[in-house]
């Protein structure tokens, strides 16, 4: 009784939603519900060592799984051991967990795997009928983990892979067999296409990359209560919609490998839109591929890009071009660029350096550093560009005219002889010279 | 050489002594110098290091100047070595550290695989730490990896440090929020973890101290989980209760080591006193002006002195004053410093600098320097009222003369009733601490709060336990609560949040009231500046308030309470507000309850407190004058909470000679009084108390015993046998019920000391409470009482 009075003044105890519901009681090992979602999934009960939990096996037909190209590989994960192209070795691997925040408290309650085989995909679904199914789940997708050892996700580097350590980790028995490869298609699908989508999230892509819809989908933030729902005796129903978002996404994710591995595998074949392109071009820059990634730049430029986009990769394809001395295009892409946006910016003082360094016309490249303070300043007004930046591009642009200044002063002081050795001196000893 | 030494111990001496002949000069009648207490200097008690002290580690403290030990840091390390938990208490600079570095390297050296995990209540110490550490590791050709753990970590330097760090240094919050819930991650830890050490102990008390002792039952789950049981190594400041305070966080047998073998020079330590400008209503000189005359006085005399303020704001007065009186040579640094939080890094690393190498004279300081933090030893410390609990005041006190030659501590004391009863009563200072740290680790409100957190961490056994409560009850109602589900007997977390990050380490629930400025500067965005807990935001943000933050008024513009936000808007006016709450308290239930004397009585047990902000008097700075009022409409607050109180029975109300309303008066005022002296029993602050005078109920759990308790106003009707009540101000109570119960004979002698020397007429703030509102006859009939109950 006194315990009973404790509690009800204990705002720790508050109920979290308005209708908690009843906790079911104690009596029978999994819920009330959990026969009934075996049959409306047509899922049948396994049991191993650990004791029972749910398996449902879905056959997908596909397209034939796509032709690897071992460079795409490179391209995508360059440390990769061999193997990882050997495709009959792929496991694609999404969860469904009661929550995002991480920690040993959020469990993976459905772990979906899948395969290529037979033409199709093979999807094979673990889901725990209640917590105390947890360890049995754990045990079978050890076994296919097993025997298929390239684990292929969408974020599961930093999301689900982490999590099915720390459930293995909790289990203090149960061992996780480590992938020999892990291929994360989150980051390549964040440099292909996040310019085009804004977002990156797997329904999407599927919509816009792939071309496919998903339907009538459930929302994934709702997932967890679903489940909650479900363990504490409510109906199996909205369970079903979960299982279907878990297939759809490791469907999503087969056909997102064979788009990325497709496009990687010969980038310059790709016809896709402008923004694709660019995609492709930076991702090929950033791999060291400098002279492909050139040529798609251009063609990406050619295809049109919108205005922001169509800067930074005029500013790529510059930088690409002054590398291999190729000024013409360089300056001319950035004569195109001069402007108060950063890129515009940038190209100020790049045609000034050149003007400076290599065409030794210190009159020009004084100007364009004069031109350039002016639309700095203008910039910063505007909030075009943010005050750490122009704090330091303002620092060397005002170097870099005191420079040019005493230059042009020597110059005309000695006009017949003037000094043709560029070679930079400290601020104190040219200050001595004039 | 050790001639010199002395010799310039004895003209340092001489130059204090100088100093304070000065100050006393114009203290006539001796009320100002309340005490000038010479502490001779001690030897040091030297042990031999250990024989099984490995011998690379030996070098390595030898070759820092470590030969030998003192005797407690001798005790300490063989206690550890065989296994037990030890609190160390000792002052100031005794070389703690080693007490529990020693061991804790020596079985890393025996056993790599060996971890520990220290924790300390600030980031800062931790930093002071690490320093201390990284110097033994590279004497050890970096065979440990040591590194503090905090949320200033940077993102990819985490994982090497929970695969390689020996030593972590963390702190309460971080492990509360970024460890236990992520334990997996910190396997190697976990499953090698022999020690854990927790310095300043003393700090833990309270409501930071009950979390503490969650936090640590959810440590040693996570532990036993990984097959580890980690000892404790503890130190703390000198209080009167170290092992219980120990073994009450810990849960188990603790040894105390509480000789001090290290040496101390000769210091003198002085209370000052402002003197009183109108005896009538017990006004004093400003506290601060005084300080700063102190201080100038000891800065004069070319002695390096820290000055403690106890906020930031009268930090910052302070320095003015003193860097008026002391500019820097033109074209020279200054030679006065403030330091505070808020400081950059950068900043406090050269002011402490300064400090060691003597180019900075004089610093003026917040508590951020009272602990740990190295800046060498400096010959005076001058503090700006009493900083709150005794254990403080020496660590204070301990940053002058850390090692040699006279020093001297000046403790300037306010007219609150605490400073009052401290330097008037200098015995009680120095004698044996009273100070007793207490927690409540079982407050239902924390401990559901954390029971959250393990079931998160890991699913909760059917045959765990986890402090004094019946578990199975409580995750049943949690389980109702939709927080936890049961299933394969196990009870498993069921919710989408991560539940430490909506608990503070800092405060009994989470549902505070946010601050925000809508005063609208230059770009016009409203702006968080704070926040306040629930109990305590009725009586500071209810509409029309004065809100002080960081010494700015804010004016409270409107409350919403169900949102929890307050509305402010900056405004500069000449006073501030006064809230007046009536509290009723119900007891519900007696736990114990005693005679006091033969017409009274004293109790403790749980109470109910309904209170209600019903109104707000406007106050004028300095005159307190009332200057206007206003009625508010607010929701009345419950409280379930645990309370001391003592009867007064007919028999002894009808022996006073006195009038109704002067009886009422002095039962006010003697309540006032009690407080203060609780708060110095408890350590801890007039906020962690409330206060209530309500009829005594014929039985607990009785409605017909409501009866309003103005917080102030004593015209009440008259009470018939009246209980007075001291309970704790947090839901749940956080353990100051019953010591007060236990302590109530030293609580009512030293209360009566505390009127009984306070040289005011009839009454004043640092006695019974401000005069004027109350009868004149308040502290009379306040002593009257007293003195019946003393018998």
């Amino acid at each position: 009784m006194r315990i009973e009075k404790q509690f009800a003044h204990v705002k720790a105890l508050k109920p979290v939603r308005k209708k908690a519901g009843a906790p079911r009681g104690i009596s029978p090992d999994v819920p009330e519900g959990a026969e009934r979602l075996a049959q409306l999934l047509g899922a049948e009960c396994r049991r191993n060592q650990y004791g029972e939990h749910l398996v449902l096996r879905r056959w997908f037909s596909e397209a034939d799984s796509c032709v690897l190209h071992p460079e795409a590989l490179r391209l995508l994960a360059p440390g990769a051991p061999e193997e990882a192209a050997d495709q009959s070795q792929w496991l694609f691997l999404d969860t469904e967990t009661t929550g995002l925040a991480g920690g040993s408290g959020t469990y993976a309650f459905l772990v979906g795997v899948a395969w290529w085989d037979a033409g199709g995909l093979e999807v094979e679904q673990f889901f725990m009928r209640d917590y105390s199914e947890e360890h049995a789940v754990l045990v079978a997708l050890a076994e296919r983990l097993a025997e298929r050892r390239v684990l292929v996700t969408f974020n599961g580097k930093s999301f689900d892979w982490p999590l099915l350590e720390t459930r293995y980790r909790m289990t203090r028995a149960i061992a996780l067999p480590a992938p020999r490869a892990h291929l994360d298609l989150l980051h390549p699908a964040r440099q292909l296409w996040r310019l085009r989508l804004g977002s990156v999230r797997l329904a999407e892509l599927e919509r816009h990359v792939l071309g496919c819809n998903r339907g009538v989908d459930v929302d994934s933030s709702l997932i967890p209560q679903i489940y909650f729902d479900y363990v504490r005796g409510g109906s199996p129903d909205p369970l079903v919609p979960v299982f279907r978002h878990n297939q759809m996404d490791l469907q999503g994710l087969a056909a997102l490998s064979r788009k990325i591995f497709s496009l990687l595998g010969a980038p310059e074949a790709a016809s896709g839109d402008a923004l694709e392109l660019y995609g492709l071009s930076r991702l090929l820059e950033r791999r060291g591929h400098a002279e492909r990634a050139r040529r798609l730049y251009a063609r990406a430029l050619e295809s049109g890009l919108p205005a922001a986009v169509d800067r930074a990769a005029r500013r790529e394809l510059a930088r690409l071009a002054k590398r291999d001395n190729d000024f013409s295009l360089a300056n001319s892409l950035w004569e195109n660029l001069l402007g108060d946006s950063r890129e515009g910016l940038d190209a100020y003082e790049q045609l000034a350096m050149y003007y400076e360094h290599h065409s030794r016309e210190p009159l020009r490249a004084a100007a364009l550093t004069r031109d350039a303070l002016v639309g700095l300043r203008r910039a910063m007004r505007s909030g075009a560009i943010e005050p750490g930046r122009y704090r330091k591009m303002q620092g060397r642009l005002g170097h870099r005219l005191a420079r040019l200044t005493r230059t042009l002063g020597r110059q005309n002081g000695r006009a017949l002889f003037a000094d043709s050795s560029e070679a930079p001196r400290t601020a104190g000893a040219s200050d001595r010279e004039s | 050489m050790s001639q010199s030494l002395a010799v310039r111990a004895r003209a340092t001496l001489d130059t204090v002594r100088e100093a304070l002949g000065e100050l006393a000069a114009r203290d006539r009648g001796g009320e100002i110098l309340t005490e000038v207490r010479q502490l001779p200097a001690r030897d040091a008690q030297f042990a031999p290091l250990p024989a099984w002290v490995r011998p690379e580690l030996v070098a390595a403290y030898e070759a820092k100047g470590v030969e030998q030990l003192y005797t407690h840091q001798a005790a300490a390390a063989e206690r550890v070595r065989a296994g037990h938990n030890v609190v160390v208490v000792t002052p100031t600079a005794s070389g703690k550290t080693l007490c529990y570095n020693l061991p804790v390297l020596n079985a890393v050296l025996e056993n790599p695989d060996t971890r520990a995990l220290y924790l300390f209540p600030t980031k800062a110490l931790a930093q002071d730490q690490l320093a201390e550490l990284h110097d033994l590791c590279q004497r050890l050709n970096n065979c440990f990896g040591v590194y503090t753990y905090d949320g200033d970590t940077p993102g990819d330097a985490r994982k090497a440090i929970r695969e390689r760090g020996h030593v972590v240094l963390t702190n309460p919050d971080m492990l509360h929020t970024g460890i236990l819930p992520h334990h997996t991650k910190w396997t190697r830890l976990f499953e090698n973890l022999r020690f854990i050490v927790l310095d300043e102990l003393h700090t833990y008390r309270g409501v930071f101290g009950s979390h503490l002792g969650n936090v640590l039952r959810r440590l040693r789950r996570i532990a036993r989980f990984y097959g580890s049981n980690p000892q404790f190594v503890c130190s703390s400041a000198t209080i009167a209760n170290p092992g219980e305070l120990a073994s009450r966080l810990i849960e188990a047998d603790v040894d105390v080591i509480d000789e001090n073998g290290a040496p101390a020079a000769e210091k003198l330590f002085v209370f000052y006193n402002p003197p009183v400008i109108n005896r009538h209503l017990g006004i004093r000189r400003s506290y601060l002006n005084e300080t700063t005359r102190v201080a100038k006085e000891l800065l004069g005399r070319n002695l390096q002195t820290i000055v403690f303020a106890n906020s930031r704001l009268h930090t910052e007065v302070l320095l003015t004053y003193l860097k008026q009186a002391f500019p820097a040579a033109p074209g020279q640094p200054e030679t006065m410093r403030g330091y505070r939080g808020g400081y950059l890094p950068g900043e406090r690393r050269e002011i402490e600098r300064g400090l060691r190498e003597g180019r900075i004279r004089g610093v003026v300081a917040t508590n951020a320097l009272e602990l740990g933090v190295d800046i060498g030893s400096l010959d005076a410390t001058v503090m700006a009222g009493y900083p709150g609990t005794i254990a403080s005041t020496w660590q204070r006190a301990g940053r002058a003369g850390r090692r040699s030659g006279t020093s001297c501590a000046v403790m300037v004391a306010s007219s609150a009733p605490l400073d009052q009863f401290i330097v008037q009563h200098p015995d009680y200072f120095f004698g044996r601490s009273p100070e007793h740290a207490f927690i409540q680790p079982d407050n239902l409100e924390i401990l559901v709060n954390h029971l959250k957190c393990a079931a998160f961490e890991l699913p909760l056994a059917p045959d765990e336990s986890f402090g004094d409560v019946d578990l199975p009850a409580l995750c049943e109602r949690l389980a109702e609560a939709g927080f936890l589900h049961r299933s394969g007997g196990h009870w498993h977390w069921i919710q989408d949040a991560y539940p430490a990050d909506t608990i503070s380490l800092r405060s009994v629930t989470s549902d505070n009231f946010v601050i925000i400025d809508i005063t609208g500067g230059e770009d016009g965005a409203p702006e968080v500046i704070g926040e306040v807990d629930f109990s305590s935001a009725l009586t500071t943000v209810h509409p029309k308030a004065i809100y002080l933050h960081q010494g700015q008024q804010y004016h409270v513009e409107r409350l919403d309470f169900e949102e929890r936000k307050a509305y402010v808007k900056q405004v500069n006016v000449d006073y501030f507000t006064d809230a007046i709450r009536y509290t009723q308290v119900r007891v519900l239930e007696i736990a114990e309850q005693d005679r006091v004397g033969a017409d009274a009585a004293r109790a403790h047990g749980d109470v109910l407190v309904r209170s209600q902000v019903v109104g707000f008097k406007k106050i004028k700075f300095f005159t307190n004058e009332n200057v206007g009022a206003g009625e508010l409409e607010l929701p009345e607050n419950e409280m379930h909470t645990t309370a001391f109180w003592i009867t007064l029975e007919r028999p002894l109300l009808a022996s006073l000679p006195f009038s109704v309303s002067d009886r009422q008066s002095g039962m006010f005022g003697l309540l006032h009084a009690l407080e203060s002296m609780a708060t110095l029993l408890l350590m801890c602050d007039r906020r962690d108390l409330g206060t209530a005078i309500g009829e005594r109920p014929p039985s607990p759990g009785i409605d017909a015993g409501w009866l309003e308790a103005p917080g102030s106003a004593a015209e009440a009707q008259e009470f018939f046998e009246p209980n007075l009540y001291l309970y704790d101000a947090y839901p749940g109570g956080i353990g100051f019920s019953e010591p007060l119960f236990r302590a109530h004979d030293l609580l009512l002698r030293r209360t009566r000391e505390l009127i009984a020397a306070c040289p005011c007429e009839k009454g004043c703030p640092s006695c019974v409470g401000p005069a004027g509102e109350k009868s004149e006859r308040t502290k009379e009939a306040a002593l009257a009482i007293l003195d019946r109950l003393c018998g």
